[in-house]
């Protein structure tokens, strides 16, 4: 069996981020440009394994979204959050597990906390 | 534009416990186990809806002695037996193939979970097809499943499926309840037990993975009789040794249900 799971408590938008408080005591931020570079998504997957492109052009729609920033974000069943970008892309599934590692854990004595 | 509308933090609100009825390998006698232990829990005085999520081969209709539903006279959920029921066979004639490729399926398994005015349930099983692909994930990314029951026979070549159906289960954060084994063997006359199809294969999975064994169910002619005749065997012959190991099921599910929470459901996020 797994490891016993670790569920979010309460999830919201602070900053640049997103700031997650976990049922262990743990709370991590994670800033929307981390969880966009990452999305888990095939697609997305195939162009991070691509050598690094410093020509590439942005797309209209890039360009006039500007920072990576959530439009929607969803839960999806019990295991994953699905969000949705300000560039369109909606595709990727963030598992709690890839939500948890992909966090800075905040300090306990946090002002935020 | 306006945004489109939030959709509700729990789909099934009047559901207390979602569960799922699944097997690697097909033909393990999953509907036959979620029929059976359906009826066993509505006998513990549970209010059950039973869901056959098998679109391409839906059993449900057959062992309820029903066919294809009229709805306007006819309104779905159906009841039969003091159970709720859900299946494509009351849209589809039996003689006729289901042939979807698979987002039609995730469409027509949603359409069925969200769509019928449940009610008030303690209980909805769902009784999956065999395999982990668009159904089973259908219903894990978007309801809030309690648990999933894993149907197995004992032989290992059953079991080699139910690990991937386990695996599954276990990548979705699904909690496996524990394993049933089917089939287990077939009862002598003079007391002796044959085991045809190996011994003890169920144990060994619950173990592996570290979930309760839920228990043994023998092999006998009059379980697909009464399936076939429309009225499983828990209700038409409670005192029969199979209802009373579908009973002693029951009651396992409802302890066990006891310790896990009633909604499984993640919190919304605050953007």
């Amino acid at each position: 069996m797994p490891e016993p799971e670790v569920r979010p408590l309460a999830l919201k938008r602070e900053g640049d981020g997103l700031l997650i408080d976990w049922a262990d005591g743990i709370r991590t931020h994670t800033a929307w440009r981390t969880l966009r570079s990452q999305c888990p998504c095939a697609t997305c997957d195939d162009e991070r394994k691509k050598p690094a492109n410093p020509f590439r052009v942005l797309s209209d729609r890039e360009v006039a979204a500007g920072p990576p920033t959530p439009v929607r974000m969803k839960a999806v069943g019990a295991y994953a959050y699905q969000i949705e970008w300000n560039d369109g892309h909606s595709t990727g599934i963030y598992t709690l597990d890839a939500l948890r590692q992909l966090g800075t854990v905040l300090p306990s004595d946090s002002p935020d906390s | 534009m306006p945004p489109p509308a939030v959709p509700p933090k729990t789909p099934l609100p009047g559901v207390k416990h979602l569960i799922a009825i699944a097997s690697g390998k097909g033909g393990v006698g999953k509907s036959t186990v979620a029929a059976n232990l359906a009826l066993a829990l509505h006998m513990y005085g549970q209010r059950v809806g039973l869901m056959d999520a098998d679109i391409y081969g839906p059993s449900v209709p057959m062992m309820f002695g029903l066919g294809m539903i009229d709805q306007t006279k006819t309104p779905f959920p159906v009841e039969k037996f003091g159970l709720k029921l859900m299946s494509m066979g009351f849209v589809v004639a039996a003689d006729q193939a289901v042939i979807w490729r698979g987002p039609k399926v995730a469409q027509a398994v949603g359409a069925m979970l969200f769509q019928p005015p449940w009610g008030d349930l303690d209980f909805l099983i769902v009784d999956l097809p065999p395999g982990t692909g668009d159904a089973q994930l259908t219903l894990s990314q978007s309801a809030p499943l309690t648990g999933a029951i894993i149907v197995t026979q004992p032989a290992e070549v059953s079991l080699i499926d139910a690990r991937k159906g386990v695996k599954m289960f276990e990548e979705v954060r699904v909690p496996i309840l524990g394993i049933i084994e089917n089939m287990s063997y077939l009862g002598l006359p003079d007391g002796t037990r044959l085991h045809p199809l190996g011994q003890g294969g169920g144990a060994k999975l619950a173990a592996e993975i570290g979930v309760p064994f839920l228990g043994e169910i023998p092999i006998d002619a009059q379980v697909s009789q009464c399936g076939d005749a429309g009225e499983p065997i828990v209700r038409k012959f409670p005192d029969h040794p199979i209802s009373k190991s579908y009973l002693m099921l029951a009651q396992t599910v409802v302890n066990e249900m006891l310790k896990q929470p009633t909604n499984a459901a993640l919190p919304d996020v605050e953007l």
